[in-house]
């Protein structure tokens, strides 16, 4: 799994490089330091570290799952559910369904509980940061007044 | 104008009546962020900024900075009566504190850390009224090789002091200053890494990425290794009864503890990249030695339990001295501090408390009242605060989830950086799973354009040559520093102090 990610970080890592050195220019027409001069210093240490690290850990133990991981990937797969709905239901009809789904998987069997809290507390962010500090609160794409 | 006319003045700011009642929230809400495990100051202070806008800046910024040092304090109720710590700087705390709650001194302990920490709290405050003046008028001769050469000092000092291993600690700073390099580059006029986005023109907006690695990353990482499964069932009892209160030979004991651990922790505070987690561990370390009954540390010495206290609560308070005097932050939570004087157009550096006397004395000033009001809330409210701990994760975690979201959309009303807040929150998942350093990251996002600017600047005004770094007396002074903090770090990681 480390290997993963720093295998990732090395890739992304390997593309910010190879843009720095093919579309930024290390010295300006004035002839000073131009917009390419630290993110090559940047882009080539991230990548030389990066490999490095790759080459020492590679015999490192692996690393076990914690049991808890399907929570944690369902968990973040609402997170980002939650975050595409905003654009479609509007701030208040998609953080009651959020709070509504997490409540259900995370607190099982208390179903008042579950409803009072899922439909409260997406009411009390909405007057929180709609109505008192009139902040943007996004309006989605079925056009409800909320 | 002397110090107690400038605190004459920021105490008048600072008791008018609205910042009176913002330092109160702030200090009730730094409370509960530090009772919360797996949401700190810096994700609480991101996600609470949108929520200042409307405040006028002085009073916004008393309140975050009270929510940052409120944090402080309520770390360490949990760290004493469930052994795990609110916040990494009380995990020295559960050493002596949980020992002391299982031997049936659960109420002296807590009233004794409150104590420790408004001792380190105050002393702190009176050191930043001492020196914050002197230390602008040093900085005032700063140029760009000691700008980049500060920026430098406090990140190598964070990824060498906080544990973990080094390579992944410079890793994640390299990937905070390659995103500080997204936008318009503001010498020439060129574009970098930008891809046609109107978005990413002014830059990756370190809001949303502090918002998404220590809100939503800690909370993954939190339900990864079952925070929500666990419940408070551990919770030691006590009872506010006569044996509530510590005894006189607990106050003889740990006098001189108390103002040492309060001068090493502003030291260490005022110090870069250091912060409250290294100077409460140190104190640990230090007290422990200079004890006549070093034995005792670890089963429940009040020592072991007030000095750690005392000294993260002065180093919480050293730490502003940086912040204030050069605009440097030495940690997440105050770089995300920075973020809010930026957003209100003050400008932290060496002139800050001669052109705005008003808002930097009047937040040292809060910082006192601040202090008093914490002291009064640990000693009078725990109760309360001991309910909380007892409210479970699994229902605090999909609120944490709806404010950071909401919280960053209302900041800009994008949903580009609403999803660069969950992908940065997937980032500070695996970084904080495989030992990578999400305060190393926003504080090289912070201060990477401060870094490459000063950096640019110094090499053009010395034609290209790095002796510029030690010709001057104060750039050898701060390289001086730097290597004494960089080899005191390595002696820790050799003597295994932060194991």
């Amino acid at each position: 799994m480390r290997a993963g990610f720093l295998g990732g970080v090395l890739l992304a890592a390997a593309g910010y490089t190879w843009l720095a050195f093919a579309e930024l220019a290390w010295l300006s027409s004035a002839g000073r330091l131009g917009p390419g001069f630290f993110p090559r210093i940047i882009g080539v240490s991230l990548v030389a570290l990066c490999a490095y690290s790759l080459l020492i850990d590679r015999g490192a133990s692996r690393e076990t799952l914690t049991p808890y991981w399907r929570t944690t990937v369902v968990l973040a797969a609402l997170s980002a559910l939650f975050v595409a709905a905003l654009d479609v239901l509007g701030g208040l009809l998609s953080t009651i369904a959020f709070m509504a789904a997490a409540l259900w998987i995370l607190n099982r069997g208390r179903h008042v509980q579950n409803a009072v809290l899922a439909l409260a507390l997406p009411l009390c962010m909405y007057l929180i940061f709609r109505v008192w500090l009139n902040a943007a609160v996004p309006r989605g794409m079925l056009g409800l007044p909320f | 104008m002397d110090i107690f006319g400038n605190l004459l003045l920021g105490l008048s700011v600072a008791i008018s009546p609205i910042n009176l009642a913002y330092l109160f929230i702030g200090v009730v809400i730094g409370m509960v962020v530090g009772i919360i495990p797996g949401f700190g100051p810096a994700a609480a202070l991101a996600v609470l900024l949108p929520v200042t806008f409307g405040m006028e800046p002085t009073g916004a910024v008393i309140m975050l900075a009270a929510i940052y040092y409120g944090s402080q304090y309520g770390g360490t109720i949990t760290s004493i009566l469930l052994n795990t710590p609110g916040e990494s700087s009380s995990v020295a705390a559960t050493f002596d504190g949980y020992p002391l709650a299982q031997q049936g001194r659960a109420g002296p302990a807590l009233v004794m850390q409150a104590v420790a920490s408004f001792i380190g709290g105050t002393l702190g405050v009176i050191l930043i009224s001492v020196l914050a003046p002197a230390f602008s008028l040093v900085t005032r001769s700063f140029g760009p090789p000691e700008f980049f050469l500060l920026v430098m000092m406090g990140l190598s000092t964070l990824i060498v002091m906080v544990g973990g291993n080094w390579r992944y600690g410079v890793i994640s700073a390299l990937i905070g200053f390659a995103l500080g390099t997204v936008g318009v580059d503001l010498e020439t006029g060129n574009s970098r890494f930008t891809f046609g986005s109107a978005e990413l023109i002014e830059g990756i907006d370190f809001i949303p990425i502090a918002i998404g690695l220590f809100g939503l990353g800690e909370l993954y990482y939190a339900f990864y290794t079952g925070l929500h499964a666990s419940g408070s069932g551990g919770i030691v009892q006590y009872q506010k009864e006569r044996r509530f209160w510590p005894t006189l030979a607990d106050f003889v004991e740990t006098r001189v503890t108390l103002v040492r651990s309060s001068l090493l922790g502003f030291i260490i505070g005022v110090i870069p990249g250091a912060g409250a987690t290294i100077a409460s561990l140190m104190s640990y370390s230090v007290e422990k030695s200079a004890s006549r009954t070093p034995e005792k540390f670890g089963k429940g010495a009040m020592a072991g339990l007030v000095g750690p206290e005392a000294a993260n609560n002065a180093a919480s308070s050293g730490a502003m001295v940086p912040l204030l005097t050069l605009g440097i932050p030495g940690s997440a939570a105050t770089a995300v501090l920075l973020a809010a004087f930026l957003l209100w157009g003050l400008t932290p550096g060496p002139l800050l408390m001669a052109q705005k006397p008003e808002f930097a004395w009047g937040l040292i000033a809060s910082m006192y009242l601040g202090n008093v009001a914490l002291l009064a809330l640990n000693v009078f409210a725990i109760p309360l605060f001991v309910q909380m701990i007892k409210l479970p994760y699994r229902l605090l975690a999909p609120s944490v989830i709806l404010i950071c979201t909401i919280g960053t959309y209302s900041v800009n009303g994008s949903i580009v950086e609403t999803w660069l807040m969950f992908a940065a929150g997937l980032a500070g998942f695996f970084m904080k799973r495989h030992g990578f350093s999400p305060a190393a990251l926003v504080l090289a996002l912070v201060l990477g354009p401060l870094g490459e600017q000063s950096l640019r600047q110094s090499l053009t005004i010395s034609g290209g040559s790095f002796s510029i770094f030690v010709d001057r007396a104060a750039s050898l002074w701060i390289l001086g520093i730097t290597v004494a903090v960089l080899g005191l770090g390595i002696l820790m990681r050799r003597s295994g102090v932060r194991e």
